[in-house]
Order: C-alpha cells, then sequence, then structure tokens
C-alpha cells in the first residue's frame, strides 16, 4: 500500500522501534492520525523530552530525571546492601518484584572481551568507592547468569573482598544463560531470596 | 525427541532484533558456521540457557536456503560448559581470546578433516585454559599453537629463505626465520630474537596441548616471544584482536593474580 509521504515517513521512523514491524507501524499511524491534536502534540513533547530530561544519578548510575535519584533518596532503603546490575532494565526487573529494599549500583554493561569491554569501562572504581567506608555489609552481584556475567561477578568480587564486606551472587531458579531483563518477577524474586556467599 | 547429532562449540553470541540471536558456532563437519536462533532473546523454551559462549552443544541446523543467507538453527542441548571459564575473569578472558582466534581465522565450509581437527584443538585448548596457571605466558602458548592449529604455523629452526641456519631473526612476513646469510638481503622488518625464545615456540609446537603449561618461558624471552607471536597474529589477521586489550588490561590490573 501506499501512503502520503508524511504517513511513510511516520512509518518509517515507527518501524525503527524494537518489536514494531510494518504492519504495527501503519496502524500507529492512522491512529494518530485519527487523534486529537492536543494528545499528538503531548506524545511529539514525550519523545523530545525524554533524551533532553533524563540523567544518570551521581550515586548508583540509573537513569533518572534528578540525581541523586528516588532510591538513592529515599529514607527508608537499606544503604547497607548494594545489588549490583548490568543495565538499567535490569534494575527496573529487580525493583519490579517489590522484594528487595536496599539500593542499586548499575556497571553499565558486563565484561566482554570480543566487544572490548574491559574493567576500565564499568563503573567498578565507583562501586568500590561506594564500598570503602565501610556503611555497606553486603554487595549482591545480580549480573546477568551469562558467562560474561558470571565472570563479572566473580571479578567484582576479586575487587571488592579486600574491603571485607559480604559478597552475595543470586541464585539461579534463572535459566542459565538468560537475561535479567526478560526473566518474569517470581523467577527474579526467588533467586534473590535464595542468593548465596560467593567464593 | 531424539538427541541433534551434530556438535558445536559457542564462539560468539551477537542479539538481534528484539527477539533472535545470531551465534558463532565451531562444528567438527563443517568448520565455522553462523546461525539465526529465532525466538532465543525472549523464549527460554527453545533454547534453555543453552546459547552461551564457550557452551559444547549438540544441534540441529536447517541449512541456509539460500546464498549469503543464514542457516537456522532448530534445536540445541547443553553437552558440556567450561565452568572454570565463568568463575575466574582471568580464565574467562583467555578462553575469549581462543574464541576470538577461531572466530577470525576458523575456515567456513572445511574440508571434514581439518574441521574435526579444528573442533579438537577448541576443547582442548578451553580445557587447558580452565585448569593451567592463566597467566601471560600461557596466553602466549595458546595464541601460537591456536595459529597452528589453524594452519599458520610459523617455521621456528630453519631458514624460510634457504632452509639453512642458524636463525638471525625473524621475518614476520614470510612467517619464519632466516639465517644471517639470508638476513643480509631482508630490507627491513626483521624481528632480532634469541635462539632460547625460538627453542622455546618450537618446543610448544611439539608438545600435546595437555602439557603445554609445562613449559618453561619467563623474563626477557616471555617479552620476545610475546611480540613475535602477536606480531605474526596481527600479519595474518590484518588488525588486533578485541580481547587483547582486555588481556593487557586484565594481566596487569587490580585483581591480577587474585585467584
Ligand atoms: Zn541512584
Ligand atoms: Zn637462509
Amino acid at each position: 500500500m501506499r501512503s502520503a509521504p508524511p504517513i511513510e515517513r511516520l512509518v518509517a521512523n515507527l518501524k525503527r522501534l524494537p518489536g514494531i514491524g510494518e504492519k504495527s507501524a501503519t496502524r500507529l499511524a492512522f491512529h494518530l492520525l485519527g487523534s486529537a491534536e492536543n494528545q499528538v502534540q503531548e506524545l511529539a513533547d514525550a519523545i523530545a523530552r525524554v533524551k533532553k530530561d533524563i540523567v544518570l544519578c551521581e550515586v548508583c548510575f540509573d537513569l533518572t530525571d534528578r540525581s541523586p535519584c528516588e532510591i538513592c533518596r529515599a529514607p527508608d532503603r537499606d544503604t547497607a546492601t548494594i545489588c549490583v546490575v548490568e543495565e538499567p532494565a535490569d534494575l527496573a526487573a529487580v525493583e519490579g518484584t517489590g522484594g528487595f529494599k536496599g539500593r542499586y549500583h548499575v556497571l553499565g554493561g558486563a565484561l566482554s572481551p570480543i566487544d572490548g569491554i574491559g574493567p576500565e569501562a564499568l563503573r567498578i572504581r565507583e562501586l568500590e568507592a561506594r564500598v570503602a567506608p565501610g556503611e555497606v555489609r553486603e554487595v549482591i552481584l545480580a549480573t546477568n547468569p551469562n558467562a560474561e556475567g558470571d565472570a563479572t561477578a566473580h571479578y567484582l568480587a576479586d575487587r571488592l573482598r579486600p574491603s571485607g564486606v559480604r559478597l552475595t551472587r543470586i541464585a539461579y531458579g534463572m535459566p542459565l544463560g538468560g537475561d535479567l531483563e526478560y526473566a518474569d518477577h517470581v523467577t527474579i524474586g526467588r533467586s534473590l531470596a535464595n542468593r548465596s556467599e560467593l567464593e | 525427541m531424539t538427541a541433534p547429532a551434530r556438535e558445536a562449540l559457542v564462539l560468539r553470541v551477537v542479539d538481534f532484533g528484539e527477539s533472535d540471536r545470531i551465534v558463532h558456532l565451531l562444528t567438527p563437519h563443517a568448520g565455522r558456521l553462523a546461525a539465526i536462533a529465532k525466538g532465543a532473546r525472549r523464549s527460554v523454551r527453545r533454547f534453555p540457557g543453552t546459547l552461551d559462549v564457550f557452551h559444547h552443544l549438540r544441534v540441529q541446523i536447517a541449512e541456509r536456503r539460500r546464498p549469503g543467507g543464514l542457516a537456522r538453527l532448530e534445536q540445541a542441548r547443553l553437552v558440556g560448559w567450561f565452568p572454570g571459564l565463568r568463575s575466574d575473569a582471568t580464565r574467562f578472558a583467555l578462553g575469549c581470546f581462543v574464541l576470538e582466534l577461531l572466530d577470525r581465522l576458523a575456515p567456513e565450509n572445511a574440508h571434514p578433516q581439518d574441521a574435526r581437527r579444528l573442533f579438537r584443538f577448541a576443547r582442548e585448548a578451553l580445557a587447558l585454559v580452565e585448569r593451567a596457571p592463566a597467566d601471560a605466558r600461557l596466553r602466549v602458548l595458546l595464541e601460537l599453537v591456536a595459529l597452528d592449529a589453524l594452519g599458520l604455523r610459523p617455521e621456528l629452526d630453519d631458514c624460510v629463505r634457504c632452509g639453512g641456519g642458524p636463525p638471525a631473526g625473524f621475518l614476520v612476513a614470510e612467517g619464519g626465520v632466516v639465517c644471517g646469510t639470508c638476513a643480509q638481503r631482508v630490507a627491513g622488518g626483521l624481528l632480532p630474537v634469541r635462539p632460547g625464545t625460538l627453542r622455546a615456540l618450537s618446543g610448544a609446537l611439539r608438545l600435546p596441548l595437555a602439557r603445554l603449561d609445562r613449559l618453561v618461558l619467563a623474563g626477557p624471552l616471555l617479552a620476545e616471544a610475546r611480540e613475535l607471536v602477536a606480531r605474526l597474529a596481527r600479519f595474518h589477521i590484518g588488525l588486533e584482536l578485541r580481547s587483547d586489550g582486555f588481556l593487557d588490561e586484565i594481566l596487569d590490573g587490580p585483581a591480577a593474580g587474585a585467584a
């Protein structure tokens, strides 16, 4: 089907979004075309603002509109426990379980020799700096349960061990080789509850 | 359901789109091949934790339908997974280094005999990295024997130009040593190298892989060997390996030697 160029341009842009194919993109485009002017404007504003207004939390490196983020500011969250994850999406997945009341640290990825991602490319010094003052008693290493995530967890454990902090790794009801982001909340919740000491 | 018949070692896994993964495999029947695993990112049902580096699998692959297309990974079952490479960052880095060499240099559509030999090499090399001291020496020796397994064995004993000796230096572009007489006619690029270094490297090529870690190589000889092998690898690959920088960082880094 051929459409007017402005519609085709919108369809082409929507198609770049994850999980959106030609059919869905066309459906969305015509939906927008039929929507009220102010609704469309609000969506356009929201899209334009998200890149401008989102920053990294200076403490945990999650994405936030105000640094430190809400979790790092919350007085009722346990400051003695830090859950280390690879990406903001993983933090959201753990937070979604509602079962964790500590704070987070987003590494910004996992060690990956083949992608040239070494220790210096991750926020490891920042994690060491958070642990150093002695207030943190436990660091939960919740990197993904695949080879990179495992190796990263063990590397972090080697780096943090001298500080004397308790080091645990989330247990796997998680499938080996999995992706935290895509695991369901029950699975992650159970994994957190069954975490074990890392040797 | 019967177990898939073909063996494969996972060299690399790349996310593809929202739900798929592309898997680079080393197989004992066809050498290196890439296959798409449909739905592997989203559903754990079809590929429950099987598609990860170092994993030794039994697979069912549907051949690609058109030239330039991708084969389809239909089914995969875990046979072995080298856990020692995941519980130590240095071993992990060395294991990835071996995989990257294979991913860059292993031939596609390899002759079955070569494919089988290379597959065996890959498994033995990873097993070695799991148990041998993970250090700079192991890195150099692994790189050397990997190049050898990939058909790029350097000549370390006799002059590549006249067959004589003794060696006066190593000529990267010609993949071997040259004698004093021939060295005088070499325009440039001659790498000076001590007899002891050449003896050690030559010895490494004669040792069974499982005993490679018994070889003594240290101090200035190790530095020379590192230079020689790295330049040889770069000459054949055309660029530096990604895992090279990582290894530099981790072998000298704060957690080095902690394990
Ligand atoms: Zn924060
Ligand atoms: Zn000669």
